[in-house]
């Protein structure tokens, strides 16, 4: 398989994604269809692309949609049932492989469980569909070179799911056996500007919820009590670059706080998260920190960020969320670390 | 029934092979660890998990565990979800 595949259809997820809010959830007249999004579709269907919905809603939601767009909907498939199945019955209703089919999704969550139960399916956010209309899969003539690249980094992540739905073993095992390569190093001035955009686009993989504008961060790169350690990811299907960063802070002497560590959902599975915490664990400790503190917003929405923390042996006093949302967890430094695999390297400050 | 504690067993056992798809973990002792060493929960697998155990139990472990603590183990888990639909069920 290529990953490379031309897309007949494009199965498209309602609340949030076609329509700017919550079906259900709207007291009057249901949320307006997204504008970008409505005219993606509409071109789409111009070049002769079917089109289908998946969503937890009931059938009237697929009819208003079809008001406000204006579009047709090959397939419509309404319920409260996975997604990943929903897809396979359009995939079968349409007589199509799956690997002619993308689905467009603002769930993370229905995006990683689709990518790992229908691998050949490319699975896109709302933001990737604004674009994909120039990718070489929606094209098949004339593209840019940029495009070809984006294009490109979506057929390296099918080939991977392809990869990681075959193999039986742990993720560990898989991590090992497609070559991940991971690098924690410090913050350059040319990381900036991406630092930026990842404080603005991770929610899930975020613990402090701001964001830093490129002047905040420049200002912590000349601080010597702060401390910003990029990671970048790449394995034997790509290279994703700079995917995540935490920020360590020297502010007492026995601890050290993490007032932001994030990561993009490209990097979720990935054990990326994992090995930047080790490593600030790590990091604190030859610091001679005695305590590791992370300030983490609590939400439904970053319960990853969550589970990392706790998988790395931080943990909050029980109700001790603050009145801005926030518990703070931490860890002692003392005894045993997280591990950091082999696969991780640290480099220095040059 | 639902809250039985064999069937949230079961379910729990089921749930985590499928969102790992790893159908051999339906057998680990229920003590097992589940971060890290031999299942190797992470934020993804164990994330899906949760909101599957949401789907099935209605519980939603998240909002009621700050530290995620119930998630150490199956048995954990499931004393937790067991204990959860006891006290909801009137």
């Amino acid at each position: 398989m290529t990953g490379e595949a031309v897309i007949k259809c494009v199965v498209w997820d309602i609340d949030n994604t076609l329509l700017n809010g919550v079906y259900l959830e709207s007291a009057g007249e249901p949320p307006p269809a997204d504008p970008v999004l409505a005219d993606v579709l509409r071109g789409l269907s111009n070049r002769g692309i079917l089109q289908a919905l998946a969503s937890r809603n009931p059938p009237e939601a697929a009819q208003y949609v079809r008001a406000v767009t204006g579009a047709e909907f090959a397939a419509v498939e309404c319920g409260w049932g996975g997604k990943a199945e929903a897809i396979a019955r359009i995939a079968a209703d349409l007589d199509m492989p799956l690997d002619a089919i993308a689905f467009v999704d603002d769930d993370m969550l229905e995006r990683a469980q689709v990518a790992a139960e229908l691998p050949d399916v490319l699975v896109l956010t709302p933001e990737d569909a604004a674009e994909a209309v120039d990718w070489p899969q929606f094209s098949p003539g004339v593209i840019t070179a940029e495009a070809r690249k984006r294009g490109q980094l979506y057929a390296e992540r099918r080939r991977r799911q392809a990869a990681a739905s075959m193999f039986g073993g742990s993720r560990d095992e898989f991590l090992r056996q497609v070559g991940t390569r991971i690098t924690i190093r410090p913050a350059q001035a040319a990381d900036l500007p991406r630092l930026h955009e990842l404080s603005v686009r991770t929610h899930q993989l975020n613990s402090a919820g701001d964001l830093l504008s490129e002047a905040e961060l420049t200002a912590m790169l000349g601080t010597p009590e702060r401390e910003v350690a990029t990671l970048r990811l790449a394995d034997n299907f790509g290279d994703d670059g700079l995917v995540g960063a935490a920020i360590l802070a020297r502010d007492g002497a026995a601890s050290i706080t993490v007032p932001l560590i994030m990561m993009s959902c490209r990097a979720l599975g990935r054990g990326a998260l994992d090995a930047l915490l080790a490593w600030t664990c790590r990091a604190a400790a030859q610091e001679g920190a005695t305590e590791l503190a992370v300030p983490c917003l609590v939400t439904d929405r970053n319960v990853p960020m969550r589970l990392a923390l706790a998988a790395a042996g931080l943990r909050a006093e029980p109700g001790s969320v603050a009145a801005d949302g926030r518990a703070i967890f931490t860890r002692s430094l003392a005894g045993d670390m997280p591990d950091l695999p082999d696969w991780v390297s640290v480099e220095a400050a040059q | 029934m639902m809250g039985d504690p064999a069937t949230v067993d079961a379910e729990l056992r089921r749930l985590l092979a499928e969102v790992t798809g790893r159908p051999e973990l339906r057998g680990i002792p229920a003590d097992t660890a589940l971060f890290g060493g031999g299942v190797g929960l992470d934020s993804l697998s164990g994330t899906l998990l949760l909101r599957q155990v949401q789907r099935r139990f209605g519980v939603d472990v998240a909002a009621e565990d700050l530290n995620l603590d119930s998630l150490e183990s199956l048995g954990t888990l499931a004393a937790f979800v067991v204990e959860r639909l006891s006290s909801g069920s009137k």
